[in-house]
């Protein structure tokens, strides 16, 4: 089929586009890219893309003049629907299900999917907490107060850290939040081994999309963004555990130097 | 016992995880199995006298290479399972312990977590980097499909 180049490489860069902010790897931003605009009539030799972590570059040339465009990309949470969306998408356009409209309005529909309701995120944050608990040996005292410590922090995330704070500071309140909260659920009585309580309540900050999409962008051969995503990944450890610190520095002082 | 009831754990909190990635919900009972196995995977080469670096490495390759078997079976991003599995194998424990031993002013020991944490990443970074390699004919009967 055939299309004017323009329209098929501005329809391959919103697909690029939604990938890569929903956590897809450079290695299949490129990929789906290249698939849909060769089976739409642009090949290999009349169109460059070159994709970071944070933005596509595209640039093609037909017989009516050239296409350049930059698409700068805000990676935001993983939205792996999204992905596994476009993915069939993709393979649906090289079985020829598709004309360029249609994939244009699927890629529309795809955008506009919605996100896992607020309240299910919250609870699955507690319960992720509750768990790791339990597998770093907490009791059942401790994984209730896990539980509960995991649910704020994710309500801190999505209407706080997430809309309002950067990376660094988001971290690190979080990883202070957390601290405190199961500091104080201990005094009060639920729980008795802080440790295994704050671990399991942290596990929810750790930033896994990064961490594995960057391993897999350096085993692809992309360093430069694979390097960003591994240092994206060490920033955030590092806020975490810089605010977990943080408070337990200033219980000290409070406590007169007991500690656990 | 105990393994079990670390299996089932680990099982909620990948698809707790798999969750807040947006995961599609059909996914879950493999993300879950992926997940548990992996990490009871590593708890049990432990008690067999591995350190957790070891054990971790080669419970990272067969959550990996799991995790490309099921893409192609399911015809979906590997990532999917990826993801999600490796969450239980991150050493969040140890940074933790890091920050709790300096805070505490035992330098040496907050060192040893440290490198630890260190090790154990690295062993996941390689362990990962590794099992993508293989090539995906071992894993594909069709040509042009992404893992």
């Amino acid at each position: 089929m055939k299309y004017p180049t323009d329209e098929v490489l501005e329809t391959a860069l919103e697909a690029g586009h939604i990938l890569l902010e929903s956590g897809a790897e450079i290695f299949r931003v490129m990929e789906t890219m290249r698939r849909i605009s060769r089976y739409y009539g642009v090949d290999e030799d009349h169109k460059e893309f070159y994709i970071l972590t944070n933005a596509i570059f595209a640039s093609g040339e037909s017989s009516h003049g050239h296409f350049a465009k930059v698409q700068p990309c805000r990676v935001r949470d993983a939205r792996l629907s999204r992905v596994v969306a476009i993915n069939q998408l993709s393979r649906e356009i090289e079985q020829g299900k598709h004309t360029l409209p249609q994939v244009r309005a699927e890629l529309a529909r795809i955008r506009n999917m919605p996100d896992p309701p607020r309240a299910l995120q919250i609870f699955a944050s507690g319960a992720g907490s509750a768990a790791f608990c339990c597998m770093f040996g907490g009791g059942v005292s401790e994984c209730i107060a896990a539980f509960l410590a995991g649910l704020a922090l994710y309500v801190f995330v999505l209407y706080v850290s997430a809309p309002h704070m950067s990376k660094i500071s988001g971290n690190l309140i979080g990883g202070a939040l957390v601290t405190l909260l199961c500091v104080l659920f201990r005094s009060a009585g639920l729980g008795q081994d802080l440790n295994t309580m704050i671990i399991g309540a942290i596990i929810p900050l750790i930033p896994g999309v990064s961490f594995t999409n960057g391993i897999r962008d350096i085993a692809d051969g992309d360093y430069i963004s694979g390097v960003v995503r591994l240092l994206d990944t060490l920033l955030v450890f590092l806020c975490i555990a810089v605010g977990v610190g943080g408070v337990f520095t200033v219980y000290r002082h409070i406590s007169g130097g007991m500690l656990i | 016992m105990t393994l079990f009831v670390h299996f089932l754990a680990a099982a909620t909190g990948t698809v707790a995880f798999a969750l807040i990635f947006d995961v599609p919900p059909k996914y879950y009972p493999l993300c879950a199995l992926i997940g548990g196995a992996g990490f009871w995977l590593a708890e049990w080469l432990m008690t067999l006298g591995l350190s957790q670096t070891e054990s971790t490495f080669l419970a990272t390759i067969f959550l990996t290479l799991s995790s490309r078997i099921c893409a192609v079976w399911r015809k979906c991003p590997v990532t999917v399972f990826l993801i999600s599995g490796i969450i239980p194998m991150v050493p969040g424990a140890r940074v933790y312990w890091t920050a709790y031993y300096l805070v505490i002013g035992q330098p040496g020991r907050a060192l040893s977590e440290g490198f630890t944490a260190l090790r154990v990443a690295v062993a996941i970074v390689l362990a990962i980097a590794l099992t993508l390699e293989i090539p995906n004919k071992f894993f594909h009967r069709k040509k042009h499909d992404t893992p």
